[in-house]
């Protein structure tokens, strides 16, 4: 199985103890959450700067816009601002944030379902990326990918997206979202089932 | 699930999940495994790059966030915060202080106890502390739990701050504490890792995914929403 790209994945910063590229700091997060709850407001942005584009790529996977990426990236850090004396760890906040980030996208995907909205409908450019390597074929399977994974449910998304685009261990997963590795197994496995039905046309 | 609906072998699932290989897989199973693997391959992994507006428009956000009262009022209810107390004392006040402070207990050992409310969670105006805390017992039913905490607004989920204590062998974990007026959020911690709602308390969604418990604590006593 090829290994993810070379970008930084969501476990790498649980703990908050790498820093991310963008607003240079050397604070960590707990030095700057705590500064914000100070009163410093402004340090918030070195926070802003350090996740802006490290869950971009999750919130678009599970919501298959860019667009909808940003608005649930920007709503997440915002929410994360007004909730910020509840982070019981400040120096996991990167942690406590996905978590805001990914019940953002559970949330989205809720009322889209109750709005009739098909996920793979929301932003065909995103759905059909262009490859670098100009690989056609590759495209064309990419695309079918991203259609399909729209008609999984969100929880065989979510745990679809965490594995094979971020990378990360079922144990990983498990201590970011709670879960027990038992039951993560359990919601990839149908999620491999249901898309080898759903792309049954391009295999 | 369609006519034609074939699942997965469970061990080309494996393969999937990256706990076997594909020469692992007995001969008949690896066509199965091949394409298994080439849906998969298929996943776009390219980073996605947000616009670089976004910053300011957060920035824009919580500045005017932090500048409403409503929020700013809220956050100081809600924030923890570090006191520093500095007392120049003559070495006499502290005998009378070390007095007062047994006479206190005795007072508050002879208090009546008082009704539980609910199960879990009871209290009545302290008498050793200040008259804005109230004494609340907390109660967990957690058998097999190796040590339980409390950790709240109350005491900035600290999970070391307030452990609980055994009564007995019965499974039964309380601990009393003096808790300031107004309202709170807490949770549980058994042997340090797992976060616990008090199931005969109020919980309330903390908006990212946990429940934390809630209770109001008054001059009176202890008040359930």
């Amino acid at each position: 199985m090829p290994a993810p790209d070379a970008t930084p994945s969501i476990l790498c910063i649980y703990g908050g103890e790498r820093l991310g590229v963008g607003v240079r700091d050397e604070a960590t997060d707990g030095e700057v959450v705590r500064a914000v709850l100070a009163g410093n407001v402004e340090r918030y942005a070195v926070l802003v700067g350090r996740y802006r584009d490290r869950y971009a790529r999750y919130a678009a996977r599970m919501l298959g816009s860019r667009d909808a990426a940003e608005d649930a990236v920007q709503d997440a850090l915002v929410r994360a601002f007004d909730h910020l004396a509840e982070c019981r760890d400040p120096d996991k906040f990167a942690g406590w944030l996905f978590l805001i980030l990914r019940n953002r996208c559970f949330a989205e995907r809720r009322r889209r379902t109750r709005e009739g909205r098909s996920l793979e409908l929301a932003d065909e450019a995103f759905a059909a990326p262009d490859r670098p390597d100009g690989n056609v074929e590759q495209a064309e399977s990419a695309r079918a990918l991203e259609q399909a994974l729209g008609h999984l449910t969100p929880q065989q998304r979510d745990v679809f997206v965490l594995k094979h685009v971020e990378g990360l261990l079922y144990e990983e997963i498990a201590q970011l979202t709670g879960a027990t590795v038992a039951s993560l197994k359990m919601r990839m496995h149908r999620a491999y089932d249901r898309l080898r039905e759903l792309l049954k046309e391009h295999l | 699930m369609s006519p034609g609906y074939h699942p997965y072998h469970p061990l080309v699932k494996r393969l999937l999940d990256g706990e076997l290989s594909l020469a692992e897989l007995p001969p008949e199973l690896r066509p199965e495994g091949e394409q298994a693997l080439r849906l998969i391959g298929a996943v776009d992994r390219t980073p996605v790059l947000l616009s670089a507006a976004l910053d300011a428009r957060v920035m824009d956000t919580v500045r005017r966030h932090a500048a409403s009262p409503a929020r700013r009022a809220w956050r100081w209810f809600t924030a923890p915060r570090v006191v520093e107390l500095r007392v120049r004392v003559r070495p006499w006040t502290v005998w009378a202080g070390a007095l007062a402070a047994a006479a206190a207990v005795v007072v508050l050992i002879n208090r009546a106890p008082v009704s539980p409310v609910p199960a879990s969670v009871s209290g009545g105006p302290a008498r050793a502390g200040s008259r804005d805390s109230v004494y609340v017992r907390f109660v967990l039913y957690a058998p097999g739990a190796k040590r339980v905490a409390l950790a709240g607004t109350f005491n900035q989920w600290d999970q070391n701050a307030a452990p609980l204590v055994p009564a007995g062998t019965s499974g039964v974990w309380t601990t009393t504490l003096p808790v300031p007026v107004g309202q709170h959020q807490y949770a549980f911690v058994v042997d340090g890792k797992r976060w616990v709602a008090d199931p005969a308390a109020p919980a309330v969604d903390d908006g990212f995914g946990r429940r934390n418990s809630v209770v109001a604590v008054t001059a009176r006593g202890v008040r359930t929403l």
